[in-house]
Parts: structure tokens; C-alpha cells; sequence
């Protein structure tokens, strides 16, 4: 921190006077700390894998699996699978917001149906999810109908529980304002109770739709034709590590791009939140 | 199209809170009051006495544990055809976070039914009135405590209210800023006429602000006493080395000393 801030002229003269100097400088920030780490990470990988003869099926170099990669997105096959499993992924998920944002406010809203659903969120929501899979193929075989299922499954219970939250912690000063001001029951609903949930709700979104990403790839493993589950099921059993590689490496990225997604939601919903 | 000129009445109103752990709290006990149309009405009282609640229930946000509120025609004194429009200025501002100045100013209107562009005009035209022109699209959290009570007074009065509700409007603020604020209420007040119920901790606010001043017991709230304020308007900060402000002051200050002392004793055994 310190040596960034130039405060006297020797140091001006010496941090102008030597772009090695400066370079090093750089070399010295933790995030190009940790990006070097990466990038050591991955040549010792190379270097060891070509040193030690090992065998590929095991452990592919690096360069070899970014060759897989790309070849992959060429045939258009891992693209099309993309597509499938976030289409599964969303799909379910939004099925979820919805239904889970509606029963949330009527649980929050009607101490009977909160009775009511109580006990079977008690007793559903501890289960591993997972687990429900066998049950739903019998029921509802292994078609779009049963991937959207299981990923509503994942992301509903937070969202219901974050919702319900969200709502009791609304402060009853705003309720009594908007009554004040006019407001009937359905509109504080709509106008006052949702808006303020909003960031609870958003929390509970956060933690459902990594769930559902869990449970699609699952479900894809075991039934799927399409999708990454599927593909990263078929290249293990065939031994095409480089490809199980190649799988994970975009199930990975997947994960960052959506984690900073809601992170920039975060931002958004944060700004008019009183400090 | 001039208003029914209403008055309004607590005959015995009393309230206690059911507690769900402890005791049950009587906040009020067998309120009796009058509320006199284009008048200012103060209520002071200690804290804890009573007074926000004894509020909701004149607003019909709260019903009563005993007793009731009667909305009279003030010549006839029958029974009012309707209740008079009200709006609340509040102790806390409850301004909604989510909504924008100007959306918060005009919630009211919009729940009410009232097309976008209406709304936003008569909006503006309200926040004008309290010096805060040009902050429509402002979030509360970017605006002072001071500014932030003046929206809660333009969101009320934008509802053109024939009775306006202030609890404790300028507590929170600090004393310039209150200053300020009381002498910008008082004109408000005084053009557009409406009855108001003023709720304060503070007896120069009262004595600057109303023409009755209603003072409380400590819990549970009862009247202690009723006083006229007749000193000449407008009121300002001479009105205070007036001789009839400080035979006020000490009027209003004796009533409230032993009843301040009750509270805080009670406050402590709670505590
Ligand atoms: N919802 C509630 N449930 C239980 N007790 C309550 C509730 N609201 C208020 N009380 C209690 O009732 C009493 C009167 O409260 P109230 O808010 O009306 O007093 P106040 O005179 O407005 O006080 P302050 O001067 O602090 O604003 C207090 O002792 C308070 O703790
Ligand atoms: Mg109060």
C-alpha cells in the first residue's frame, strides 16, 4: 500500500525513472499474485505430466484438454448441451420464483396456511434432493417434465423460507403508513410487503439456484441424453478424460458467471437500502 | 364546496396492549378529548405515555380496548355523514427506501388511482410547498433526517387532509433544523386551514404551534389537563420573551415534572 503512494520526491524520481522497477511493482499486487499462482499451477501440471510419462487417461496436460475444449465448441455439440442444461436450469428456477414468491406471501400473510406448510417444509426441506430423483422418474419418466422438477425442487424451499422472512421482518411502521396513505390489503401486499422482502428474497435465490444447477448436472448424469451432466457421464465412461475435463472446466465457469451475476443484483438492490 | 367543518370526540377511550410474554401494558386509560376543526391541538406528555398510540386511534389504525371515537358536525353537532380525510406525518418518517422522492410523495395518489401524470405534477407542487423542489428522483437514504421529514410532510399533505396527524414530526431532528421546520408547519397549517393534532415532547414547540394543549398523565396515558393557548399570532421566536409564553411554560412544566419522574421511575422497574 504504501510504495504506491509517492509521497516524497526520491521515490517519484525512482518509481518514474524505471519501468523495470514499476513492472516489478505490479508483479507485486495480490491480484497478479493470484493469477501468477494460477499460471504456475498449470505449467508445473504440464511440465510434470510430459516429465513423468503419465498416462493421459489419468491425468491429460493442460494444453491438451484447452485442444478437447475447443474442438468440443467446434462440433457444436457442447454448445448444443450448454443450452440443454441451462435451459433446464432456468427453467425450473423460474418456475420456482414464481410459486415460491406466491406460497411465501400467503405464508406470511395467512397464519393458517403457514400452519399448514410448515409441517411439510419441515419435512422436506432437510432431505437431500438427490434422492428424490428415482421417485420422480417413475413418475414422471425422464423427459423435460422431470428436469424441470427436480429443479424447481432445488431452488423452492429457499426462496418460499426467504420470502416468508422477508416479509415478517417488514417494518410495521411502513405497513401502517401505507394504510395511512389509502393503501388496501392487496396493494400494501404488491406495493409494500414484496418491495421490502425483495433483497430476502433475492438471498433466497442465491442459495436455490445453486442447488438446481447441483441437481439438473445430477440428474443429467443418471438419465440424461443432452446436456453437460450427460456429456461429462459419457466421456468418463468411455475414458475421454481430456472431455470429462473439458466438461468440468464449463460447468466451473458457469458457476462464476452466475455467482457474478447476482452479485451485480446484489449491488443494484442495495442502493436505495437505508444506511 | 366547502367541507363539512367536522370535530371530533374520545369518550373513554382506553387501550392495553396484550403482551404475548408478560404482562399486558395499559398504554391508555378512559381518554376523554375533544378535537376542535381549524385548530391546532398539541399532546404532550411523557415518554411512553401513550401519545402515538392514542394517535392511531383517532387515525382509525388501531381500535380501542374500551370506549370509542365520534366524528361530530361542529354546529350541529350531529353525527358526521364521513369520516374527514386524515393523513399522518410519522415519528419514525416510515418513508418507503424503495421509492424514490417523488414516488414516495405520491403513493398515496397512485394507491388512490390516480393517472402517472397527475399524480406527478400534484407531487411537485407539494414538495415545492416544503422547499424541496427538485429532489423527485432522490432515494430518502441520499437526504437529510430534516429533508427526510419534510417528504413525510409533503407525502401528508399532498393528500389535501382535512385532518392532519403529526407525531412527534421533529423529534429526531436537531434544534435549528426544528426550528425551521416549526415555523414553516405553523404557515402551512394556518393557510390551508385544516385541524391538526400535534403530538410533541417539546413545550415551546406546543406554545409556538397550538391552540390547545392537551397534556398527559405517565402510563397508563389520561388527560392531566387541558390549557388554551392565546397568545397573539403569528408566533415566533419573540413570542417566547412574551409574559404570557413563560406563565405558560411553568404552567405546562409543573403539570409535567412529577409525571416525567413517574415515568422514568416506571421505565426503571421495567428495565
Ligand atoms: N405494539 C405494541 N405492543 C405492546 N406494547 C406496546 C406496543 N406499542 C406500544 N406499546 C407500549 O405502550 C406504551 C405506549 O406506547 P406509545 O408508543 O403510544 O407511547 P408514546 O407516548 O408515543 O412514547 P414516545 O414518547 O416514546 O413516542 C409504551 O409503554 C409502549 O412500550
Ligand atoms: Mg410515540
Amino acid at each position: 500500500m504504501l510504495d504506491e503512494r509517492p509521497s516524497t520526491s526520491a521515490t517519484v524520481k525512482r518509481t518514474t525513472g524505471s519501468s523495470v522497477f514499476n513492472f516489478i511493482q505490479k508483479l507485486g499486487e495480490p491480484r497478479v499474485v493470484g493469477w501468477i499462482a494460477v499460471a504456475f499451477v498449470l505449467i508445473m501440471w504440464e511440465v510434470v505430466v510430459v516429465a513423468a510419462h503419465l498416462n493421459p487417461i489419468y491425468l491429460p496436460r493442460p494444453t491438451h484438454i484447452l485442444i478437447a475444449l475447443l474442438a468440443m465448441f467446434k462440433t457444436g455439440d457442447l454448445f448444443s448441451d450448454l443450452l440443454a442444461t441451462l435451459g433446464r436450469i432456468f427453467g425450473g428456477f423460474a418456475v420456482a420464483l414464481i410459486t415460491g414468491t406466491l406460497l411465501g406471501i400467503w405464508m406470511a400473510t395467512s397464519e393458517r396456511v403457514s400452519a399448514i406448510a410448515d409441517n411439510f417444509i419441515a419435512a422436506l426441506y432437510p432431505l437431500p434432493k438427490v434422492t428424490l430423483i428415482p421417485l420422480l422418474i417413475i413418475w414422471l419418466g425422464t423427459g423435460g417434465p422431470f428436469m424441470l422438477t427436480i429443479s424447481a425442487l432445488g431452488a423452492i424451499f429457499p426462496i418460499v423460507i426467504n420470502t416468508v422472512l422477508g416479509i415478517r421482518q417488514c417494518d410495521s411502521g411502513l405497513i401502517l403508513a401505507a394504510r395511512d396513505l389509502g393503501a388496501s390489503n392487496r396493494q400494501i401486499i404488491s406495493m409494500v410487503l414484496l418491495p421490502s422482502a425483495v433483497p430476502s428474497i433475492f438471498a433466497g435465490v442465491r442459495l436455490g439456484i445453486g442447488v438446481s444447477i447441483i441437481l439438473v448436472v445430477a440428474a443429467e448424469m443418471v438419465v440424461g441424453k443432452v446436456g453437460l451432466g450427460a456429456r461429462l457421464y459419457l466421456a468418463g465412461q468411455v475414458l475421454e478424460t481430456e472431455q470429462v475435463f473439458a466438461v468440468l472446466i464449463v460447468l466451473a465457469i458457469l458457476g462464476v458467471v452466475v455467482t457474478k451475476i447476482q452479485d451485480l443484483i446484489d449491488v443494484w438492490l442495495n442502493q436505495w437500502r437505508l444506511s | 364546496m366547502e367541507a363539512d367543518v367536522v370535530a371530533f370526540d374520545c369518550d373513554d377511550v382506553s387501550l392495553t396492549y396484550s403482551a404475548k410474554s408478560g404482562a399486558p401494558v395499559e398504554a391508555l386509560q378512559r381518554v376523554s378529548l375533544r378535537i376542535n376543526p381549524r385548530r391546532v391541538t398539541a399532546i404532550i406528555g411523557p415518554s411512553g405515555c401513550g401519545k402515538s398510540t392514542l394517535l392511531l386511534i383517532i387515525r382509525g389504525l388501531l381500535a380501542p380496548s374500551a370506549g370509542r371515537v365520534r366524528f361530530v358536525d361542529a354546529q350541529s353537532g350531529a353525527m358526521a355523514s364521513a369520516k374527514p380525510r386524515m393523513a399522518t406525518v410519522w415519528q419514525g418518517f416510515n418513508l418507503f427506501p424503495w421509492r424514490t422522492v417523488g414516488e414516495n410523495v405520491s403513493f398515496g395518489l397512485e394507491v388512490g388511482g390516480m393517472t402517472h401524470s397527475e399524480r406527478a405534477g400534484r407531487a411537485r407542487r407539494s414538495l415545492a410547498q416544503v422547499d424541496l423542489s427538485g429532489f423527485e428522483s432522490k432515494y430518502p437514504r441520499q437526504l437529510s433526517g430534516g429533508m427526510r421529514q419534510r417528504v413525510g410532510l409533503a407525502r401528508a399533505l399532498v393528500m389535501e387532509p382535512e385532518v392532519l396527524l403529526l407525531d412527534e414530526p421533529f423529534g429526531a431532528l436537531d434544534a435549528q433544523t426544528r426550528l425551521v421546520l416549526q415555523e414553516q408547519l405553523a404557515r402551512l397549517v394556518e393557510k390551508s386551514g385544516t385541524t391538526a393534532v400535534l403530538v410533541t415532547h417539546s413545550i415551546e414547540e406546543a406554545i409556538l404551534l397550538a391552540d390547545t394543549i392537551l397534556v398527559m398523565t405517565a402510563r397508563p396515558g389520561r388527560i392531566a389537563a387541558e390549557i388554551r393557548v392565546d397568545l397573539p399570532r403569528p408566533r415566533t421566536m419573540a413570542t417566547t420573551h412574551l409574559n404570557g409564553y413563560s406563565s405558560l411554560f411553568g404552567q405546562i412544566y409543573g403539570l409535567l415534572r412529577d409525571e416525567v419522574v413517574k415515568a422514568m421511575a416506571t421505565e426503571m422497574e421495567r428495565a
